[in-house]
């Protein structure tokens, strides 16, 4: 038996990100990108309450306002205030793909669990049953889910946990798989530990770095597919500002007025973009093979 | 081979019982009375009944899923709520224009990505190594729907260089036999639609592709930067092979194989994006349809879209992987060697 996991000095994830994306030298991106994940979050909370103007209220006289003074991201053909419902649409974004990826990592990592202790037979099944959910495109099966249920957002999350936890338990199934080998379970198996208990106390925290890792990256993708189906209009029925469906509802005006499908557009891509990035950044640091420097 | 050919089908066909497995069960999560939902908002209660039987809701579940699946095989997927046409009719009517979309993105990815990416291997760190970066982290994010309005609205209403929506413009449409305009076009011998047919398809395509084009750009560049550093390479440019003989035949040759099954796996993910894009560019394809069925609470319509894209993605990935071993010697053997 080689010993390729050594003990080593754990040290706190959350230490070494801080550390490594405030301390010197690391890459401004990724330092830009989590100052932007921490302000949107702050958003995704408080956004509707710093809103300047009533985000749902019709105001037929000031109907497709360009942005100015009065209305910072002008206003809609109905006359509500863009930056207004960008606010309110904050967390209906960005909470709903947040919840998204919170049920499919939690019930991935069950599946995968089960699948570590059952007997062969039962893992093979599992896994062919994630396979199948695979041969659909995620988009076009939480599109069928949520034309199945009733339109509304909380169908859109509820489609999206069930078209996302299979590539989730596939992903940690390996992970486990791997940790299971690994020489510090082998030994605590030789000392007569139960199967259970080295899956729960043994393989599954060490595989918790690499489940948030892949959490985290999933968040982005999450984002965007959210908007997707509510751009659909599988999502909340309107008046609802989530992004998604506001840039829906901007999209016959574009010629006239741009700025109401355009900014709710920029604001998934930059909220996509600072999420992938720290993700990504946390995928780095996790991975010691991609090496200290950027 | 044949082994692996055998096994590859089985694996197929699993597959395909598997996505059929899957509709039927999520046909059965409807809430509420499924046969009120199938036969449609308007339907009388005796049509609701007639459903019913139809259906076969009133029989036990398994004899419902025997018949079910038996009418998947023989492509029966129920008849539409709202327009009262079969599904699979109004299905194969959309899917030409959807997969002519993903064929024409597809290409557009590869006439910008292989050159990208064979470029960016070449000249490691330079220009093109960065354009790949900042095309890959902008991927992440752009949304696909909103990059087609913007394009619309950029290259369309501004600059108008392009149509903004639909296949063609009035009186620019071959006479329809494939479905498939700019084949119609070709059978056809017209330039005019020809061009017009290629013309309303640029800006989905592109819209599409765009975010395909870093991916493929980047597998390619490591795919390449492998090969190229590889002894069979060395040996070819000391030989005296000409340097461009060397990158085409020697390197790019073998960097091919993984790209092909990258480019299968994102045949999935450009259908899915084909529904957002078509719906943007209002093309008759099944993302239409999709939405259509969607808006007018057909059920059973769009859960007939979704079967007939999981049976294409199968096909896709199937034909993919015999392709691939087809090309590639080094597959056929690890294959045989696991067999």
């Amino acid at each position: 038996m080689t010993i390729d996991n050594a003990p080593f000095d754990r040290v706190s994830f959350v230490g070494v990100l801080s550390r490594r994306l405030f301390g010197r030298g690391g890459p401004v991106v990724d330092r830009l990108a989590l100052v932007m994940v921490g302000i949107l979050l702050v958003l995704a909370v408080v956004g509707p309450w710093l809103a300047p103007h009533d985000p749902y209220a019709v105001d037929p006289i000031a109907s497709l306002e360009p942005p100015g003074a009065a209305y910072w991201l002008g206003t809609d053909d109905t006359g509500r205030d863009v930056l207004s419902r960008l606010l309110a649409g904050a967390p209906l974004t960005i909470l709903s793909a947040v919840a998204v990826v919170v049920g499919s990592t939690i019930i991935g990592v069950f599946v995968a669990s089960v699948a570590t202790l059952a007997p062969r037979w039962l893992d093979d099944a599992l896994m062919r049953c994630t396979e199948i959910f695979l041969s659909i495109p995620s988009l076009v099966l939480a599109l069928g889910l949520t034309a199945v249920l009733r339109p509304s957002l909380t169908s859109i999350i509820i489609a999206m946990v069930m078209a996302l936890w299979p590539a989730t338990a596939r992903i940690t199934r390996n992970i486990l798989r791997e940790t299971m080998t690994s020489a510090y379970v082998e030994a605590a198996k030789i000392m007569g530990v139960s199967r259970l208990r080295l899956m729960l106390r043994h393989a599954l925290p060490n595989s918790l770095d690499a489940i948030y890792v892949h959490a985290s990256m999933e968040l982005s993708g999450t984002i965007v597919m959210i908007s997707g189906l509510a751009f659909l209009g599988v999502g909340a029925p309107p008046p609802s500002a989530d992004w998604g469906s506001m840039i829906a509802q901007g999209q016959d005006f574009i010629t006239t007025a741009w700025w109401i499908s355009l900014f709710p557009g920029l604001a998934i891509t930059v909220a996509a973009l600072a999420f992938g990035l720290v993700g990504d950044a946390i995928r780095r640091i996790n991975d010691p093979t991609s090496g200290r420097a950027q | 081979m044949a082994h692996y050919v055998l096994r590859r089908l089985a694996l197929a066909a699993f597959a395909l019982w598997g996505v059929a497995t899957l509709v039927f069960l999520m046909s059965r999560l409807i809430p509420g009375d499924i046969a009120a939902v199938a036969a449609g908002r308007l339907a009388t209660p005796e049509q609701v009944e007639q459903m019913r039987v139809t259906l076969g809701l009133d029989r036990p579940l398994v004899v419902q899923y025997a018949d079910y699946l038996l009418g998947a095989v023989t492509g029966d997927f129920g008849v539409s709520a709202y327009t009262h046409r079969p599904i699979v009719e109004e299905v194969a009517e959309v899917l030409p224009s959807t997969v002519q979309l993903v064929l024409m993105g597809m290409f557009i990815t590869v006439v910008v990505a292989l050159p990208l990416g064979i470029w960016a291997a070449l000249r490691e760190g330079r220009g093109a190594d960065a354009a790949i970066r900042i095309l890959l982290v902008l991927k992440g994010g752009i949304p696909v729907f909103w990059l087609a309005i913007v394009l619309r609205w950029v290259f369309g209403s501004i600059l108008g260089w392009f149509p903004i929506t639909g296949e063609n413009s009035i009186g620019g449409a071959p006479p329809d036999v494939t479905g498939f305009t700019i084949l119609d076009s070709l059978l056809f011998g017209s330039f005019a639609n020809l061009r017009d047919s290629v013309s309303h398809l640029f800006l989905p395509a592109l819209a599409l592709s765009a975010p395909f084009i870093s991916t493929l750009a980047r597998n390619v560049r490591s795919n390449m930067l492998t090969a190229m550093r590889s002894d069979y390479i060395t040996f070819a440019v000391s030989k005296g092979v000409p340097p461009g003989r060397v990158v085409m035949r020697h390197g790019f040759r073998s960097a091919f194989g993984s790209t092909l099954t990258i480019f299968g796996l994102q045949f999935g993910w450009m259908i899915s994006a084909a529904v957002l894009v078509e719906t943007v560019f209002a093309l008759q394809g099944i993302g239409s349809l999709m939405y259509k069925s969607i808006v007018n609470h057909d059920t059973f319509a769009v859960l007939g879209s979704v079967m007939v894209i999981g049976f294409v993605f199968v096909f896709t990935s199937l034909v993919v992987d015999l392709l691939h071993m087809l090309l590639d010697p080094r597959v056929r053997t690890a294959q045989l060697a696991r067999a």
